[in-house]
């Protein structure tokens, strides 16, 4: 982890650049999918989603395409520096997690959730 | 209410709650922010899913709020330090004002606390209350907004003639010049006999001046009451003078309304009720104030005195038949 510096990014934000991993998208595609990825545990409201966007592109993980579909939305798409920051958060989530395991505070395999072995 | 109806609704509100963000967030995002929100609403209401409607409508009145103020935050920040200089007070000042407009103007929290529109509303049903759609639009704004005149059918909330302090909730029974009798419970509007599912009745006997409306004026008559008897009928009919609403419960042996106290100046009426948000069994003088023994109850017995199959019940405005 100290080789990718990022700061730890916030829960919308990380779950805004895994949205846009998956190709450019509007706003209202990057909420449905957010809602999707977490199974509407995290329901992004305008206001946070495009505030969140507001600050991602100054610090420049996302920028915006140059691509509009006839009703004028703007799309964006995820930058280098963004897929290297979600990847960084995604490295802590993941050490957040076996850290977890090692407390017991998780199963090693949870059924419901996991194709094969942890 | 049709599901379109309260999705112009939920946009109309937003696109006027979108001021309070600050100007230059507003003028890049507020567009697609509006759009966004249309967008899912049109959405759930093609889905007829009005729960998870009206739970998206809070859930952005919610984000609405704690982003207002993020951003407001944000933009003094940014402006400090590129040393521009800003009105600030203004743009909070903006904010806060939108902050008001909204809790106080857009709508009200309103409770039932008798039983006068049983079965369609029930003691103890609190609800919001719209109080854009009846309200004078002005020339201008009638051409912007869907603002619309209360119809025959209505279930309007409006301010008791008899004293202001009090609001009412009931059905608009008469317009402006319709003629108004009762025959045996049943409503006779303008010559025709009225088919109203929507009533219901609960005493079998018949007293006169209750159920064969307009008789001649009782003690239970109240001063405008008595003013109707006086200058507003003829040939046995009420005839409702311009400007005014004549107005009943729906639940008929048990309602005070229009045949007691007289018409509802049409500035009176407050709008239109939405959805009953919560739903709690209480007798009515517990729920005209909030009392300290009102708010032990209410914290002893939330889940078991909660009606929950109330909650989010939209009541319907309803047209009678005419026979």
């Amino acid at each position: 982890m100290t080789k990718e510096s990022t700061e730890p990014l916030t829960p919308p934000v990380f779950h805004i650049l895994l949205a846009l991993t998956g190709g450019e998208c509007h706003g209202y595609g990057i909420m449905q999918d957010v809602a999707q990825q977490t199974n509407d545990a995290l329901q992004l409201g305008p206001g946070t989603l495009y505030g969140c966007l507001k600050r991602m592109l100054a610090a420049g993980l996302v920028e915006e395409s140059s691509t509009a579909d006839h009703e004028r939305r703007r799309y964006y798409r995820i930058t280098t520096l963004g897929q290297r920051a979600a990847r960084a958060e995604a490295q802590r989530l993941a050490e957040a997690v076996t850290a977890a395991r090692s407390k017991r505070l998780l199963d090693r395999v949870k059924p419901s959730m996991a194709g094969g072995k942890s | 209410m049709a599901p379109s109806m309260l999705v112009r609704f939920l946009c109309r509100i937003y696109s006027v709650l979108l001021y309070a963000y600050p100007r230059e967030f507003r003028l890049e995002y507020g567009g697609e922010m509006a759009q966004l929100f249309r967008d899912h609403c049109s959405h759930l209401a093609r889905a007829h899913d009005r729960q998870r409607l009206i739970r998206f409508g809070l859930l952005s009145a919610a984000d609405w709020l704690t982003t207002t103020i993020k951003e407001r935050i944000a933009s003094v920040w940014s402006a400090g330090r590129l040393h521009v200089k800003r009105n600030f007070v203004t743009e909070w000042a903006l904010t806060i004002l939108i902050y008001l407009f909204a809790t106080t103007t857009l709508m009200q929290a309103y409770v039932v606390p008798t039983g006068s529109m049983e079965k369609n509303l029930m003691v103890g049903d609190h609800m919001l209350v719209d109080r854009l759609v009846y309200s004078d639009p002005g020339p201008l704004g009638a051409h912007l907004l869907p603002y619309r005149e209360p119809q025959r059918g209505d279930i309007v909330a409006f301010l008791y003639p008899e004293d202001v302090r009090q609001t009412y909730v009931k059905r608009v029974i008469g317009l402006p010049g319709d003629r108004i009798r009762l025959e045996n419970k049943q409503v006779i509007r303008n010559g025709h006999r009225l088919i109203e599912p929507y009533t219901q009745h609960v005493d079998e006997s018949r007293f006169p001046y209750r159920d064969d409306f307009p008789t001649s004026p009782e003690f239970d008559t109240t001063p405008r009451g008595l003013d109707m008897f006086a200058h507003h009928i003829t040939n046995g009919e009420v005839i409702v003078p311009p400007g005014t609403l004549f107005m009943m419960g729906d639940n008929r042996e048990n309602s005070a309304d229009s045949r007691y106290w007289g018409f509802v100046p049409r500035e009176y009426v407050v709008g239109k009720p939405l959805f009953v948000y919560w739903s709690y069994d209480a007798p009515t003088r517990d729920l005209e104030q909030w009392t300290l023994t009102h708010v032990l109850d209410v914290a002893a017995h939330f889940f078991t005195r909660t009606r929950w199959d109330r909650t989010l019940f939209v009541p319907r405005s309803e047209a009678a038949q005419e026979q």
